[in-house]
């Protein structure tokens, strides 16, 4: 995850306390989707940033995972998402995603 | 690329910063160039009269490279 | 037995300090553990501590390789470590040449156990290879884990001066050094054990892989300029405006092929670049910067060079691959061989 996003992570968790703070990705394949994942659970896997060390531990799901899926409005999904879908490796994504969350999400 | 287009029969001179990775990569002729992100000229400069200046003398630099025989790696020194 | 002090070497992003805009960043220490060194320190338990950590810009390195160093040694000299470590670098090219400098400088100028890490095509290692260990990482750092893991174990082992083992065993780049050993079977025995092997089509490991021989050598000189015609080639990443080829800014799976036919001039509106690994504020500026047209025109109208070719080529040398880089040069050869070109001017940021 770039820098500039790390740093909105880390503000925003602080700001608002990261029990109450859910991180939606959208990366194109598995394994950037998983470092993104990885970063605001974990930590920065590649510290470079500032959450290098920083096990914030929150809650993050991928745009095309059920729980992200079923909690929005069909239509609006379908329109912006729905043609991304259909050319992602969405299982992929989800496995790595999920267990990434599984393993170091807190709340 | 430098070594690929010389085995063709091409003679290529090499500008660039890093001298040592040229070397160790292995280009024949090497001209030490001014900075990573502007080989060719110098903003430091403030002029670009003077810039266009320097950059000539290092084409200059370059074609003479090209004209001289060399038998093995060579970086062209002022 | 007392933690072994440890010092790291760091870039300008990992320092925290910026991106490509901050490679100029002349060396500091910090009595820190910044970024990688988190999880370098983690690796190092209760053997070890980074007692300092020295952050220098890539392209401050790199265009001034003495001063740094010796800037850089005595900063180290300070802290008399046990244990001196820098990067890993994967396969970041200035970053990975300035550890293999300031490693080996600190090996063999202040005599204290030194390592680094990096990306195997990183040019760091063919330059350095031979005179220090270095681990061998993935090419990016996305590896950090995995490079820490293999680094901290080698790096423990140097400074405590137990006995290194092989490359396999260690994780290091093959230094090229051959040692001798006893083993139970005869040297005629395996060469016919492995000939065997190799006739039934069976998998067999030789014991010395032949050195890749790769020099060229230096073609002809031109004889008369005036009636040359000269190509510009770039790794710099030059492109037309708006990169219409798309050219990566890393890991280049392509190059592009631009026609300067009618221009005498690069300028902010019809040049950009692609390349990812430096700061291209100059670059954008006026790409004459990194590849001379203006000048090479001139010299067209006033006879010293016979014909400017009328396109340039152009890929980003950030990251990329050495069999691509190579399959480029191939391509670009044959095109200017078919016409007529006499020599090229490759230019490198």
């Amino acid at each position: 995850m770039d820098l500039e996003n790390q740093k909105r992570v880390k503000d925003l968790s602080e700001k608002y306390g990261p029990e109450n703070v859910v991180v939606i990705i959208g990366g194109g394949e598995a394994e950037s989707s998983g470092l993104a994942a990885e970063t605001v659970t974990a930590g920065d896997p590649t510290y470079a940033g500032v959450l290098a060390g920083v096990e914030l531990g929150l809650k993050v799901y991928h745009a095309t995972e059920p729980e992200f899926k079923e909690s929005v409005d069909e239509d609006v999904y379908d329109d912006q998402i729905g043609m991304m879908e259909m050319v992602l490796d969405v299982d992929e994504i989800a496995e790595e995603v999920s267990g990434i969350r599984e393993e170091f999400t807190k709340y | 690329m430098v070594k690929a287009i010389e085995k063709q029969g091409i003679p290529v001179v090499h500008m660039c910063t890093v001298t040592p990775i040229s070397l160790t990569v292995g280009a024949n002729r090497i001209i030490p160039t001014i900075a990573i992100p502007h080989p060719l000229g110098d903003p430091r400069l403030g002029d670009a009269e003077e810039e266009k200046k320097l950059r000539r003398h290092l084409v200059e630099k370059a074609l003479k490279a090209l004209e001289t025989e060399v038998s093995e790696q060579t970086v062209f020194t002022d | 037995m007392s933690k072994l002090r440890v010092v790291h070497y760091i870039n300008q992003f990992f320092g925290g300090i910026g991106g490509e805009e901050m490679a100029d960043h002349k060396p500091e220490v910090k009595e820190e553990i910044i970024g990688p060194g988190l999880a370098i320190n983690a690796g190092l338990k209760d053997d070890g501590e980074i007692v300092a950590t020295i952050i220098c810009g890539d392209s401050y390195f790199g265009e001034n390789m003495d001063e740094a160093k010796e800037t850089i040694l005595e900063m180290v000299k300070k802290y008399e470590p046990d244990l001196f470590i820098a990067g890993p670098a994967f396969n970041a090219g200035r970053y990975g040449v300035a550890c293999g400098a300031i490693t080996e400088a600190v090996q063999n100028e202040l005599g204290i156990p030194a390592i680094t890490a990096m990306y195997e095509e990183n040019p760091g290692v063919d330059m350095y290879r031979k005179s220090i260990y270095i681990i061998s990482t993935k090419n990016s750092a996305a590896g950090m884990r995995d490079a820490v893991k293999k680094l901290v174990p080698l790096a423990l082992k140097l400074a405590k001066g137990e006995e290194i083992g092989t490359p396999n065993e260690e994780n290091y780049i093959p230094k090229g050094v051959r040692k001798n050993y006893f083993t139970d079977k005869r040297g005629s025995e395996r060469a016919v054990d492995m000939l065997l092997k190799k006739m039934k089509g069976e998998a067999f490991e030789t014991e010395y892989p032949m050195p890749a021989f790769d020099r060229v050598d230096p073609m002809p000189a031109i004889k008369d300029m005036s009636k040359a015609t000269i190509a510009i080639v770039t790794s710099g990443g030059t492109v037309p405006k708006g990169n219409p080829d798309h050219v990566e800014s890393s890991s280049a799976s392509k190059f592009g092929r631009y026609s300067i036919e009618g221009v005498d001039d690069l300028t902010a509106e019809n040049s950009e670049t692609a390349h990812g690994g430096y700061d291209p504020v100059y670059a954008n500026e006026d790409n004459d910067r990194v590849i001379p047209v203006d000048i090479l025109r001139e010299m067209e109208k006033e006879g010293k060079i016979g014909k400017l070719y009328n396109y340039y080529f152009s890929t980003v040398g950030n990251g990329t691959a050495v069999a691509n880089a190579n399959k480029f040069g191939e391509e670009i050869g044959k095109e200017l061989i078919e016409n007529g070109v006499d020599a090229v001017i490759l230019t490198s940021t």
